[in-house]
């Protein structure tokens, strides 16, 4: 506090600039932009890898067994190769390719999960926010039950019953857990939103409902419904993992999370296989990071209080 | 006042609680000998043993029931235990039995002839008494009478050579065990009771369970020290601990928390001996598995589409590469089965024959041969790579048991081998209960990985007999003993099982049999009711912090397999270590 007040001119000056700049473009933000680059280094992980690298290595039996990455040995004494750069895990498949095709696939899960959630969320809770009534209390109600009811749980028992099943197939799922708290939070920014004087308006001037609704009042919510897209998706990346890490997900789809599941059931921590379990876990570690970055990013932006002022 | 009372009343009740809890753990460690189960023990409270779950493997015919014999897999003798002497008639239709004098049951009462006739009578009076050895005795025993206190005499319905080693002898896993006659006689339906309070003539008596564990301690008045049978085992307590996965369990024997644990991959192992060289197994080096007599083998459903038609079967035969299952699902620590027998010296005379007349199974693949075989039945390859007939693809879902590392990882192999050569195969992981309770013995699956030609260790015709046509039952029902799961009825079916009918009343050692096996074997070679791939080996650490005598190579009174009713062997065989 004694330096802002001993500090010369010039630098409140240069502050102010700089605020006022970033007040010219809040989407540039750090954090977001830190973030968003985590999550498009494992995108083009997946995208660019597999243009490089051969991922029929991915399969069971393609590769040596369980040969360290370059630079490191394992138990037996055995060197890692260039032709397995992250080594290899216990089932003879290649640790690189495994992320590149797991990576993308644990977002690709958490991000359909989200979207599919976001959608019926921005839908149900405009329509019980803006047409109130009857419609509201079903949906309240609806969406309060379902908000008690832990995913995890029901998605174990389904899928230890049904098997095997496709990465879709696990986003649909998950989407079914992942629609309440969308819906019950546009609902309300809607119901305070409807007495604002631009909807009133609208309804004046004789717009129809959708319109008011997706072409008046979503505008406003955009920032907002980006941060509760994010949030979605990461509540949907941890439950996925989560089953993966049971050993529920797809069986011959490689994904992060059944990679640790078969690390830790093949005895990987006290072989001292690092690499089978911790690249995943790393990786893993960054998407999540990433998309937390994102979130504090996009709170910022949509609530000009949280910003830093120097 | 009130509350007074009522706060004492807790104080009392809390301190007869943690008394008790203290009572429970009054047996150090050193005096405990703590065996790793690999499965969950659904229902703690029933050892009615006659009947699916786990009511033996976790300490109850390790411990407290005890066989009539013990087949010795190193010597080849049957060893005597409750029983001393079983003869046959010259045809062996006749058997019997002489039982050791001075046997007890824990509760005081003796145990003795009337003991057999009246277990081995429920078990012939009783179909829903369901497990694999009652199964066997229904489809074998005619008649059983007391002669004396300790002579019993079996009438069987067809010559049986091998009658008292199949049934009462501990050949794979368990034997048909002898309940006792004053309480289960008092039951109203056998196939019900629960037998909660569990009695047996072992050394040791129940005393508590749940679903993770089980608890025996010691019964210091046991029969067989005050007869002079055999001293008193020197452990006071054991216990069957469920463990978990292949981590767990190495974590444990690491940390000296376990005594003996289930099958470990061989790296683990030598990652558990680096950090504990107190741990050792059969072997003192590679590749330290003792081979188990349960080849490992791909289990067909014959009754469903497409795997009704034989070649279908074949052709998937031809497919799987057996050298890679060997190389990255056992690195290395087992072989390929040539047959459907357990490659024992004493079967070698069987698995010659079977090669010779050609019907031996090659260690690596012939995908064209396969593939042929596919295209030859109406199907062609699709453009992604999968074969496809009438616009559906070509598929198979493989059912496995998710408890060992060793069974899902062969299956991700053979499902890989699969989808390469076109057939669209899925793994589907079941829990141990759920697989041998619902999948395997109501044949609801398509094909599935397991061990059911399991058998013979010194003759051929106990596995063989397995397939015969008389076991197979419609798809939904239980399958007698886990015979035929396959349900192979075809008419090789039928001139396979009268071969083996056949040979089934010849004597051991019959110089007809070999060729025989071989004669039976081209009908499993042309229809492939199911794939043998590997030879299983178990490699089991057992630790020796405190307790030394467990058998190896070296010292082989028996072969290591402590989930199985000879158990009773390697318990009296523990030292506690210096």
């Amino acid at each position: 506090m004694t330096s802002t007040d001993q500090s010369p001119q010039t630098r409140a000056d240069r502050a102010t600039a700089k605020r006022m700049r970033r007040f010219d473009n809040p989407w540039l933000n750090p954090k977001l932009i830190w973030g968003a680059s985590l999550l498009l280094f494992i995108i083009a992980l997946g995208i660019l890898g597999r243009f490089v690298w051969n991922l029929d290595l991915v399969f069971t039996g393609s590769t040596p067994l369980k040969l360290p990455p370059v630079g490191f040995e394992n138990l037996r004494r055995q060197e890692g190769v260039w032709d397995y750069p992250l080594g290899t895990d216990g089932g003879g498949r290649d640790i690189l390719a495994l992320i590149i095709m797991g990576a993308p696939n644990s977002l690709f899960v958490g991000m359909l999960a989200s979207l599919i959630g976001m959608s019926v969320g921005i839908t149900l809770g405009f329509t019980a926010g803006f047409v109130g009534g009857r419609t509201d209390d079903t949906i309240r109600i609806l969406s309060d039950v379902m908000i008690t009811i832990p995913p995890l749980l029901i998605l174990v028992v389904f899928q230890a019953a049904y098997g095997d099943v496709s990465l879709t197939m696990m986003a649909l799922l998950i989407a079914c857990f992942v629609w309440q708290s969308p819906t019950r939070l546009i609902r309300a920014q809607v119901l305070s939103m409807r007495t604002s004087g631009y909807v009133q308006m609208a309804q004046l001037s004789g717009a129809s409902t959708p319109h008011i609704m997706f072409r008046e009042m979503l505008p406003n919510l955009v920032p907002y419904l980006f941060g509760s897209f994010i949030a979605n998706v990461t509540t949907s990346i941890v439950t996925a993992v989560g089953l993966e890490v049971l050993g529920l997900g797809p069986q011959r789809i490689p994904t992060l999370g059944r990679t640790i599941y078969e690390a830790i059931n093949a005895g990987a921590l006290i072989q001292n296989l690092w690499w089978w379990w911790g690249i995943p876990t790393l990786l893993l570690a960054v998407m999540f990071i990433g998309l937390l970055l994102i979130n504090l990013g996009l709170d910022e932006i949509s609530n000009p209080r949280l910003r830093k002022l120097s | 006042m009130r509350l007074t009372k009522m706060v004492m009343l807790a104080s009392a009740a809390a301190l007869a609680l943690t008394s008790g809890a203290a009572l429970a753990q009054d047996v150090a460690r050193e005096d405990t000998v703590i065996f790793d189960l690999d499965r969950t023990i659904k229902d703690p409270g029933n050892f009615n043993w006659f009947t699916s779950g786990t009511k033996r493997q976790h300490g109850a015919h390790q411990a407290m029931w005890e066989p009539l014999f013990i087949l010795n897999y190193e010597t080849g003798n049957l060893d005597p235990w409750l029983g001393t002497a079983f003869e046959p008639n010259g045809d062996f239709t006749e058997w019997t039995l002489s039982i050791r004098e001075g046997v007890e049951w824990s509760d005081g009462e003796a145990f003795n002839a009337d003991d057999v006739v009246f277990t081995v009578n429920m078990a012939l009076g009783n179909e829903e008494l369901s497990q694999r050895e009652a199964a066997t005795i229904r489809g074998q025993v005619a008649m059983v009478e007391k002669i004396d206190d300790l002579t019993v005499k079996f009438t069987l319905q067809n010559p049986n050579p091998r009658f008292h080693v199949e049934n009462f002898g501990v050949r794979i896993f368990g034997s048909f065990l002898i309940m006792p006659e004053h309480i289960w006689s008092e039951v109203e339906d056998p196939a019900t009771f629960a037998f909660a309070e569990p009695i047996g003539t072992g050394p040791y008596t129940f005393t508590s369970a749940a679903t993770n564990r089980a608890i025996w301690d010691r019964n210091d008045n046991w029969w067989g020290a005050k007869t002079g049978f055999m001293d008193l085992p020197e452990p006071l307590r054991l216990i069957w601990l469920e463990t978990g996965g292949e981590e767990s369990r190495a974590q444990l024997m690491a940390s000296n928390q376990i005594d003996a644990a289930q099958n470990v991959t061989i790296g683990t192992f030598e990652a558990i001996q680096a950090r504990n060289p107190n741990v050792i197994a059969w072997h003192n080096g590679y590749p330290y598995a003792w081979p188990d007599p349960c080849a490992r083998q791909l289990e067909i459903n014959t009754t469903v589409a497409p795997w009704d038609d034989a070649n279908m079967r074949k052709a998937v035969a031809h497919i799987i590469d057996r050298n890679q299952i060997v190389n990255v699902a056992y690195e290395g620590t087992t072989v390929a089965s040539q047959t459907m027998f357990a490659q024992y010296g004493s079967m070698a005379p069987f698995i010659d024959a079977v090669v010779e007349a050609g019907y031996g199974l090659p260690a690596s693949a012939d995908v064209a041969a396969g593939q042929a075989l596919i295209e030859a039945a109406g199907y062609s390859m699709g453009s992604d790579g999968i074969y496809e007939k009438d616009g559906e693809d070509l598929s198979v879902d493989i059912h496995v048991n998710s408890a060992s590392t060793e069974y899902t990882r062969t299956i991700d192999v053979v499902v890989e081998q699969l989808n390469r050569a076109g057939i669209a195969a899925r793994s589907v992981p079941v829990e141990n209960g759920v697989f041998w309770g619902e999948v395997l013995p109501f044949g609801a699956y398509e094909m599935s990985y397991s061990w059911l030609s399991c058998s013979s260790v010194n003759e051929p015709w106990a596995s063989m007999t397995r397939y015969t046509n008389h076991s197979v039952v419609p798809v939904g029902e239980r399958s007698p003993g886990f015979n035929n799961t396959a349900r192979w009825n075809s008419d090789a079916a039928a001139a396979y099982t009268a071969i083996v009918d056949e040979m089934g009343g010849l004597g051991m050692g019959d110089p007809a049999i070999p060729a025989m096996v071989a004669e039976a074997y081209q009908y499993l070679d042309a229809e492939m009711p199911f794939i043998p791939l590997v030879q299983a080996a178990k490699l089991l650490p057992y630790n020796t912090t405190y307790w030394t005598g467990w058998p190896t190579v070296e010292n082989n009174y028996n072969h290591p397999a402590f989930w199985w009713n000879h158990t009773h062997q390697i318990i009296h065989n523990l030292e506690k270590a210096e």
